[in-house]
């Protein structure tokens, strides 16, 4: 399997959290396929940014949802990597 | 005879203020345009790219200065402005048309030299107070913008040659042909001679390429 890029990797932790609605930290870095170390990496550049957002649900455990930010990312992912390859930047 | 010179004298700052509303206007959407990209990625490559055509528009409008100085004051080249004006908008203008290639040719090539955009800065001002310092010097100027031109278009081709097959385009003949016409505007500035009749066709080249870059980007990001 190639290596993903950066661009990519938020991509798939985005929508592994939007196919979710909401999840756990512990599923999340599972699925994300990345060793806990940059998965944190990039959960707190999520966050920081605010593509994901936090909420505590009822039995008092965090999840994480994805926010219009995240959002609008995941919309607009193709056109960034189009813009990327045909400009080649 | 008089009157028609000063006619063709009024067409051609016309033309001139024309000419260097539209690349500003390009540069300034292409710019714009690319904000959203830019925040959502924070990819270093759309972030150079967008800050090289900052500094065109930034380098056109004291292009366009420096030609209506040059009217203004009735003489044949900057170096003839009286007073203080020519050197600063000179500095100005060559420092920021240094930058907009520069940061043009580090959008592609930022990740084999990673956070060396200071050096591009040092380069762009040694050239800026050299052409300053160097007198009515055409073969100085000629020489730097040559040397500075080969170095980029070599750099872009090695960079194009060495990427993965599938993300190859032909778009860097595209950033070849823009630094090539980008310095026969400056050297038309410096050596105002030298481009003589040809002047309209580089400007329609010119303004051609800036259009293309344009819409690319408009296809692209919307």
């Amino acid at each position: 399997m190639p290596k993903r890029e950066r661009l990519e990797i938020i991509k798939d932790i985005l929508e592994v959290v939007k196919n979710n609605r909401a999840i756990k930290m512990t599923p999340l870095l599972r699925k994300s396929n990345l060793s806990s170390q940059r998965f944190v990496e990039y959960f707190k550049e999520l966050s920081d940014k605010g593509f994901i957002t936090e909420s505590v649900d009822k039995h008092g455990k965090k999840v994480y949802f994805l926010s219009e930010k995240g959002f609008r990312y995941l919309e607009k992912y193709k056109t960034i990597m189009g813009f990327i390859n045909e400009l080649e930047l | 005879m008089q009157d028609v010179m000063e006619q063709l004298l009024t067409i051609s700052v016309g033309m001139e203020i024309i000419y260097s509303f539209v690349i500003i206007l390009c540069s300034l959407m292409v710019y714009y345009g690319t904000k959203e990209l830019y925040e959502l990625t924070n990819h270093k490559g759309i972030k150079y790219f967008r800050l090289s055509f900052l500094f065109f528009a930034i380098a056109y409008f004291f292009r366009s200065f420096i030609k209506f100085l040059v009217y203004f004051f009735g003489v044949n080249a900057v170096r003839e402005i009286p007073q203080f004006i020519a050197p600063l908008t000179l500095f100005v203008f060559i420092y920021a048309s240094s930058m907009a290639v520069f940061y043009l040719f580090y959008s592609m090539v930022y990740r084999k030299w990673e956070n060396k955009s200071y050096l591009f800065h040092i380069f762009a001002v040694i050239i800026a107070i050299i052409i300053l310092l160097s007198d009515d010097a055409s073969w100085l100027y000629l020489g730097i913008n040559f040397i500075l031109f080969l170095l980029l278009a070599v750099g872009i081709c090695i960079m194009h040659r060495n990427k993965k097959e599938n993300k190859k385009n032909r778009f860097f003949i595209v950033y070849i042909l823009l630094f090539a016409f980008w310095l026969l505007n400056v050297v038309d500035i410096l050596i105002p001679t030298i481009i003589g009749t040809y002047q309209l066709t580089v400007y329609l080249i010119s303004l051609g390429i800036f259009m293309l870059i344009l819409f690319k980007v408009l296809k692209r990001a919307g």
